[in-house]
């Protein structure tokens, strides 16, 4: 019952986190910066608009918000939050996971393509190609939890005691994991430094020219997919940065509520101090990610055997 | 065996019985594709029937009164009949609207005999049960398939791919009877039971003479490079037929190679599993880089035998270092990709045929909005890259799952094992993602979007014959993706028939996880419903216009504005450069007013360019030194014979 909740909880919060990073930056900035609640009426904007479809599009224009979005939906169903176990687990629910979060990523790009535009071409090459790097580091990661905790799932790694466990027999790997997910995140989540959500040039842009044809309760649906894709991302490292286990279940909540927003703002800082990468630099960066990850499976065998 | 025995022979009926047909095509192609379809049928039902039951049925017969031809159904090989008989059945369907050529009734007719002796040794080869019979239907395998490759001979690039498929099948069938030679040499029998009994050491060198050779046959790298020759050149639903079936064949004999020897080490399990890392990354890589369609689908075989490869490698390491888990899972895994690959390679290749036959052209860049004209074979078309994707809800994902957790299994193993473990983790995950992109390149480029040439603007689908198989494999990919466990209970039964370590608690984990498959899969579609109604909710009210895609503004848009496959592909092949060899040329623009310049790249395979300085160069250097016996004088040539006669006589 407290899954559910939590999980109508995540979702209507979703929206609210992407505001910190605004209000962040425009601290950085020395602005006021837009409202923190700007997301919400953004849903609400396209909502009330109508659609313009371009003649190249077939249904699978359409069906892309959907599934992206479906998709998002489903990863969060296996995503423990605040501690709790998910509304639904089983032993490799993770690989079911990743590849329906693949299975999004696969009708974004098609929508994208399906509009004969040569910019919306150049952000589906890219966005075909820096998560193959980003799916590596991922699944070393779930290597070295498999390592140390034995078990395959979402709910097994993330919930109850277990991240404090892990920090207590095995930190040194933990810390390298914390930060070879956070670069996963901006890279999944389509931030600065792999690309610039705040550009306005379509040959710079990943997941905004994707995005470009689409208008209306459409585009309305993908923002809310990509809200709840960060909130994903950001819940994996919530649990592993912040492992308090408190004895109030709604003070773990609040602590939950309270590590998710830090990293959202420490997202903020990191757009604000580091400029975007050259588009030929960002494998690197990702497998930077992986090198960390790799170095953590290795050393957690000390820790291990 | 009769019931088994009696379809093959309604399958070669429907082989020679368009020969007498004369020159009506179409009474040549009725019979032909009604007589392999409802052989192949038949042998269907016997297999699944004999696989949903468990028994084994053998047969042996005397061949010109000197060998002994024997053959033996049991699970395993009623598994791969399953494959082989359901690709046949929609390929022959297939055929009947795909050969629609006037002016060539005499070569469909040859051609429906070449399919059924294909079919037919498919099948004999996998219920083979001693060196002869195998042998046998190897070969007549392999010489069907190359003049069925031959098929349209006109052209030079075809004549060079069936000479180069021949001299692979050949050399290939001789590191296969050298094995076998080696087997003989100990045993002193051609039967297949006497193999458990050779001293450890010979099993290896057999396991591995015989991989080269059934390996070459599968599509391992480095032994791939045929494929993207022979495969695109051959008709598009023997490519099916090859691609999805004929390839297995060459795994089957691997895993009953393995079984038959009982090899007690770890080696083969590594031997397939870094061959398995190395054939999955290369030929998805190289997909990746192709413009041709076929050859594209061709590479994606080679990755799909990789990944086959990881799940046997897997599950023999699992059975040698003594885990039941890891080597269920890693053989369960392993043998439904086998039959999921059939299934949507099939379907892909009948796609592609489908585009050839009415637009002439399989360039990706050439192409473009087929979606639109072309809607069922487009959408089935999606629904296949889907799976050969692996993405859930469909049938691609279910058995790299179950290859996933056996390759999690073994984490837990020796050091070898686990860093083996990690890079097959790794690899699969990698080649997941690289297939996305590859797929979505296909499905981006050639089906979505404007189409950049006349032939793509003026395409349309025809031939029921060839729709439908298409969709009764789309169908079957969605059913298995969602439903997994009937085909799972298939593959356990397969693997419990011949002998490997199994127990009743690892069919029912099996089982429990597919069940789990299917809870998500539903969960899913009932979101996506769910969301679908939202948004017609929200669209209600709503003004929707249809306008021209944004082009920043630009009036004269043209399509070779579009992206192309080349560009799309670029970046991540750019990464792979090393394994990648790239060619590119392009006069660079000069001066202020540069007059018009051209680009062309291509990709040449890394194994197939090897092959001449690493083979053909020393070899020619050992024959050149040798070249001063090759004089020309007739009398010394004729002391040649007496010599060898002389030695002959007194020495052997």
């Amino acid at each position: 019952m407290q899954a559910y909740l939590y999980f109508a909880i995540a979702l209507l919060a979703a929206p609210l986190f992407p505001g910190f990073i605004l209000k962040t930056k425009a601290f950085f900035g020395g602005k006021k910066g837009p409202p923190l609640l700007i997301k919400y009426y953004t849903v609400a904007k396209l909502l009330r608009k109508g659609s313009v479809y371009s003649t190249s599009t077939t249904l699978l224009f359409k069906l892309g918000p959907v599934i992206s979005l479906a998709a998002a939906l489903m990863a969060l169903t296996f995503l423990p939050l605040a501690g709790q176990p998910a509304i639904l687990s089983f032993e490799g629910d993770v690989i079911l996971v990743l590849y329906l979060l693949g299975l999004g990523r696969f009708f974004t790009i098609t929508a994208a393509m399906d509009t004969a535009s040569p910019f919306e071409g150049m952000g589906a090459a890219r966005e075909a190609y820096f998560p193959i790097l980003c799916e590596a580091t991922l699944f070393m990661v779930l290597i070295l939890l498999y390592l140390l905790t034995g078990k395959l799932s979402l709910s097994a790694h993330f919930a109850g005691s277990t991240p404090l466990d892990l920090w207590n027999t095995a930190a040194a790997p933990l810390l390298f994991t914390v930060l070879a997910l956070f670069v996963v995140m901006l890279t999944e989540g389509s931030r600065v430094p792999v690309d610039d959500p705040a550009t306005h040039l379509e040959l710079t842009m990943i997941h905004e020219v994707m995005v470009l044809d689409h208008s209306g309760p459409d585009l309305a649906l993908i923002e809310l997919g990509s809200f709840l894709k960060l909130l994903f991302y950001a819940a994996l490292i919530a649990p592993l940065a912040c492992p308090v286990q408190l004895a109030h279940p709604a003070a773990t909540a609040g602590v939950f509520l309270g590590a998710l927003a830090l990293i959202y703002v420490v997202i903020g800082i990191t757009e604000s101090v580091m400029a975007r990468l050259r588009m030929d630099r960002v494998p690197m960066f990702i497998l930077t990610s992986f090198a960390l990850a790799f170095f953590a499976a290795i050393i957690s065998l000390e820790f291990v055997a | 065996m009769n019931h088994l025995f009696a379809a093959l022979g309604i399958i070669l009926a429907g082989g020679v019985l368009p020969l007498l047909m004369g020159r009506r095509l179409t009474a040549i192609r009725t019979t032909g594709a009604l007589g392999i379809a409802t052989g192949s049928l038949l042998g269907l039902i016997h297999a699944v029937t004999l696989l949903g039951t468990g028994g084994t049925h053998s047969a042996s017969y005397r061949y010109l009164h000197t060998f002994n031809l024997a053959f033996r159904l049991d699970g395993l090989a009623a598994f791969f009949l399953v494959a082989i008989f359901t690709i046949c059945l929609l390929a022959a369907l297939y055929s009947f609207h795909y050969m629609d050529d006037p002016d060539r009734p005499g070569r469909t007719a040859a051609h429906y005999l070449l399919f059924a002796l294909l079919t037919v040794s498919m099948a004999l080869v996998v219920t083979a049960n001693n060196m002869l019979a195998f042998a046998f239907a190897w070969e007549i395998m392999s010489l069907s398939s190359f003049f069925l490759v031959l098929y349209h001979y006109e052209e030079e690039a075809n004549r060079r791919a069936g000479l180069l498929y021949l001299i692979f099948s050949q050399v290939g069938a001789m590191f296969l009877f050298a094995a076998f030679g080696v087997a003989f040499a100990h045993t002193g029998s051609f039967s297949f039971e006497a193999l458990r009994a050779l001293p450890e050491n010979t099993k290896l060198l057999v396991f591995c003479l015989a991989f080269v050779g059934l390996g070459s046959k599968a599509g391992v790298f480095p032994l791939h490079f045929w494929l993207p020759h022979a495969h695109p050149a051959a008709p598009s639903h023997v490519s099916a037929v090859m691609s999805g079936v004929m390839i297995k064949v060459g795994l089957y004999g691997i895993l009953r190679l393995y079984l038959l020897l009982g090899y007690q080490g770890r080696a083969p399990g590594y031997i397939l599993l870094v061959s398995g890392i190395l054939s999955g990354l290369v030929g998805v890589v190289y997909a990746l880089g192709q413009d041709d369609l076929k050859r594209l689908l061709a590479y994606s075989s080679v990755e799909n035998v990789g990944i086959i490869l990881i799940g046997f490698g897997l599950g023999m390491i699992g059975v040698a270092t003594g885990q039941p888990a890891m080597a269920a899972l890693g053989f369960t895994g392993a043998l439904l990709h086998v039959l999921n690959h059939a299934l949507f390679k099939s379907l892909l290749f009948m796609g592609a045929g489908m585009v050839l036959h009415t637009t002439h052209s399989t360039r990706i860049d050439q192409l473009g909005g087929l979606l639109k004209r072309m809607k069922i074979t487009g959408t089935t078309f999606v629904l296949g890259t889907l799976a050969i994707a692996g993405l859930p809800p469909l049938n691609g994902f279910v058995s790299e799952f179950l290859v996933y957790l056996g390759s999690f299994r073994g984490l837990t193993g020796g050091r070898t094992v686990m860093l083996l473990s990690l890079l097959a983790i790794i690899s699969l995950a990698v080649i997941g993602g690289l297939a996305i992109a590859c797929f979505t390149r296909v499905v981006g480029v050639a089906f979505q979007g404007e189409p950049r040439s006349d032939a793509a603007a003026n395409a349309q689908e025809s031939g029921v014959s060839m729709m439908l198989p298409m969709v009764l494999l789309a169908g079957g990919c969605l059913f298995i993706g969602v439903y997994p466990d009937f085909i799972i209970r298939l593959a356990h039964n397969a693997v419990v028939s011949v002998g490997l370590p199994q127990t009743v608690s690892t069919l029912k984990h099996t089982l429990a996880l597919a069940n789990q498959i299917t809870r998500g899969a539903a969960l899913f579609f009932g979101l996506v419903a769910l969301l679908w109604l939202l948004r017609t909710l929200l669209y209600r009210a709503k003004t929707v216009t249809r306008a021209g895609t944004w082009g920043c503004g630009f009036t004269q848009p043209t399509t070779k504005m579009q992206y192309t496959g080349s560009s799309y592909a670029d970046d991540i092949l750019h990464f792979f450069k090393s394994i990648v060899p790239k060619r590119v040329d392009h006069p660079p623009i000069e001066g202020r007013f540069p007059s018009a310049t051209r680009y062309h790249s291509e990709i040449n395979d890394l194994a197939e360019r090897q092959v001449e300085p690493l083979i053909l160069r020393p070899v020619h250097w050992i024959f050149e030194k040798l070249r001063w016996i090759q004089h020309g004088d007739i009398h010394l040539y004729i002391g040649y014979i007496l010599l060898t006669i002389v030695v002959l006589l007194f020495f052997v």
